[in-house]
């Protein structure tokens, strides 16, 4: 799971609406993947993050040194823009947990695929 | 062609050929070996449908022994049958309309298809049969002594229909020894497969296991049978090459069915045409939330995480105007697919940040062995931000959900993910699957069918293959109802649904005569690739795996989506044997 899908991801009860963005991130095992930079690509992502569940997130990974926010003029900033790619799209979470803010529920990640299904009982209105 | 008749197809090589033949035969009288006068009629016709039927195999658990009675215990077990005694119930004799019958052990009760348990007949089975059950026992033809036996007697142009001999009623095998002439005798799988396997005299058919509980079998009522020349009389299957078929003039044929009655439920691994099973959980349409969810999870749910290899690996081309949809969105494009199955459009256009959710676990581990981004989730529920996203596709998903609400509810959440001015693209399965007359590729491939097994869940045989759109009103059968968004606001059944309705169970390749179906999905049981051709024995059909769907009316899924609010609806088109719909946020 990379961390833009993360970024997201929310619980959405159906009847109930939405109950827990940002999902917290505990993660066992992590993998980087090399993914090709394309910084036009990057930069159509940055309007799209959520800074404040993806800083929360990589808080816990203990990452290299992650932008507070969008600085001015990203576009163009290449540091900027790498760093970004690198945190957004080739950090992979393979092992770990994902916890609902609001009920506390966890969801596994494994094999780096999030299992967001909810039990019957959490479904129920 | 006047209709309800049978007909020949006679294809020629060339048209001089055709001509030849037309200007001899036309109009002319014979004479057939029971010495009728019979005029030929011939008539030159556009196209005939032809089946080229592949290598068969005999239904897994058949077996034909041949000659397992000697002539001179033929005539004699013929001659104990007294056909002649006066009509009383003690040993179940009955008159019917077509075959002679007589029942030992227990009466069979054709009203109910089934024996009274209670009431066995005196008298047990005759004694003449007791040495040669003990021979058959003693050499591994049968493994349990049976205790009920039906005599049948048919003539020349007597049949029985096309049955299963009832669960409940008797224990798996069932052997049925054929004195007096050879027939061809019809089994035929719930998937439309039909294997004609020829019973010689003197020899005993034995079904055990799919060929006794799934497959059916029946005699067609007719007075010749078409055979394989060059097999002489051995038994096998009549396979479909014309140069060594032949007729063979049926003689009388008298069978004995030895069974042994069962005395508890059926628990066989053929729920769905089981009548033990069927009383208690028989699929049928949903009338709760809770029932529609329990339906999807064994019908739909526990279905692909079963198949979830086969299935994608039948799943592998991308559809065209799905590519289209997907290359048209600008770089940077944020984009789910609901639904994603094994992710065959999530890396389609590199330019975008797609993500997929699929219930299947199987499916989503596929799209993750391809370094694709997916989770797994609930259609009713994406775990994804709302008017987040660039795009959503939906693309063979909304159509698995059991109820209308349910259905617009899966609509609903690809709205609220949108972000205002995206689109999503919807794609279900159409009830009508012939399009301004022309066939779906799905229908089309019918006559390739029965030789192609591996082709059978190929990406052709399900609607929304490569090529034709035509948009028109169908020509169905069924009548059709939009049913969407009557029932939504009506909030339950629409008046031409009945309560407790079974669900049908589909003949893959055909017309749809339901809106609401299961449709089978053959599995097949560990071919390998390298497997000879000819194996009949190893090439035992795998075991059949139902998947609930709801087809769509055509205009049904566009009023659905008109439902909604927030949207707009900009494309609403018929692409093989699908509706689709693109839809904008607003």
């Amino acid at each position: 799971m990379k961390l833009l899908t993360h970024n997201l991801l929310s619980l959405h009860v159906r009847g109930v609406g939405p109950r827990g963005f940002p999902l917290r991130l505990q993660a066992a095992e992590v993998r980087i993947n090399p993914v090709e930079f394309n910084p036009d690509f990057v930069a159509r992502m940055i309007p799209k993050v959520e800074w404040a569940a993806l800083l929360e997130a990589v808080d816990t990974l203990h990452l290299v040194e992650v932008p507070k926010g969008p600085i001015e003029r990203y576009e163009h900033d290449e540091k900027f823009l790498r760093q970004m790619h690198h945190v957004l799209l080739e950090v992979d979470v393979l092992e770990g947990t994902l916890q609902c803010p609001e009920s506390g529920c966890l969801f596994p990640i494994s094999c780096g695929i999030p299992n967001m299904l909810l039990s019957d009982e959490e479904t129920k209105t | 062609m006047p209709p309800s008749k049978p007909y020949s197809f006679v294809r020629y090589k060339t048209a001089e050929e055709a001509k030849e033949a037309y200007v001899t035969l036309n109009g002319k009288e014979i004479v057939d070996d029971l010495g009728q006068k019979i005029i030929l009629y011939l008539n030159f016709v556009e196209k005939a449908q032809w089946k080229e039927l592949g290598l068969q195999a005999l239904p897994p658990g058949l077996m034909v022994v041949e000659e397992i009675i000697s002539s001179e215990d033929e005539k004699i077990l013929l001659e104990s049958v007294n056909w002649t005694e006066d009509i009383d119930n003690h040993n179940g004799q009955k008159c019917l309309k077509h075959r002679r019958v007589k029942h030992f052990g227990y009466e069979f009760r054709y009203e109910n298809n089934n024996v009274d348990k209670d009431k066995p007949l005196p008298g047990g089975l005759p004694d003449i049969w007791d040495s040669i059950l003990e021979k058959w026992l003693k050499e591994g033809f049968i493994k349990h002594k049976p205790d009920q036996l039906t005599v049948n007697q048919y003539e020349p142009g007597h049949g029985i229909p096309a049955h299963i001999d009832t669960h409940s009623a008797f224990e798996d095998e069932i052997v049925s020894l054929s004195l007096g002439s050879e027939i061809v005798m019809d089994f035929k799988h719930p998937d439309g497969v039909t294997v004609p396997v020829m019973l010689p005299r003197r020899s005993l058919l034995v079904m055990t296991g799919e060929s006794r509980y799934l497959w059916t079998h029946g005699i067609t009522p007719r007075k010749f049978d078409t055979v394989q020349a060059s097999k002489g009389h051995r038994s096998g299957i009549i396979t479909s090459d014309v140069g060594d078929l032949t007729l063979s003039k049926r003689g009388i044929r008298t069978s004995f069915t030895f069974r042994k009655v069962r005395q508890t439920p059926c628990n066989c691994s053929y729920p769905l045409v089981c009548d033990s099973q069927m009383k208690e959980t028989p699929p049928s349409f949903p009338e709760s939330a809770r029932e529609a969810s329990q339906l999807e999870r064994e019908y739909v749910h526990r279905v692909y995480e079963e198949i979830a290899e086969h299935f994608s690996s039948t799943r592998h081309t991308p559809w065209p105007r799905v590519v289209d949809f997907l290359k048209a969105l600008p770089s940077g494009s944020l984009v789910a697919d609901v639904g994603c199955g094994n992710g065959k459009y999530l890396g389609i256009n590199k330019e975008l940040y797609m993500v997929g959710c699929d219930r299947s676990q199987n499916l989503v581990g596929i799209c993750r062995e391809r370094h694709l981004e997916a989770l797994v989730g609930d259609a009713l529920a994406v775990p994804l931000r709302s008017g987040s996203w660039d795009a959503c596709i939906s693309i063979a998903v909304t159509h698995h959900l059991s109820t209308a609400e349910r259905r617009v509810a899966a609509l609903q959440e690809l709205v609220r993910l949108l972000r205002p001015g995206g689109m999503a693209l919807i794609y279900v399965w159409a009830m009508e699957q012939e399009y301004k007359k022309k066939k779906s590729k799905y229908l089309r491939e019918n006559r390739l069918r029965q030789g192609k097994e591996e082709e059978i869940h190929s990406d052709a045989a399900e609607p929304g293959s490569l090529g034709e759109q035509v948009p028109d009103a169908g020509d169905q059968d069924a009548p059709c109802r939009v049913s969407a968004v009557t029932d939504v606001r009506a909030g339950g059944g629409s008046a031409s649904k009945v309560t407790d309705a079974k669900l049908p169970v589909h003949t893959n390749r055909t017309s749809f005569r339901s809106q609401d179906l299961l449709v089978p999905w053959h599995r097949k049981g560990n071919p390998g690739r390298d497997e000879p051709v000819g194996a009949t024995e190893s090439r035992a059909p795998g075991p059949v795996f139902h998947r609930y769907y709801h087809v769509f009316c055509a205009g049904e899924l566009e009023e659905a989506c008109r439902t909604l609010s927030h949207v707009r609806v900009l494309q609403s088109y018929y692409d093989q044997g699908n509706w689709c719909v693109v839809l904008q946020k607003v």
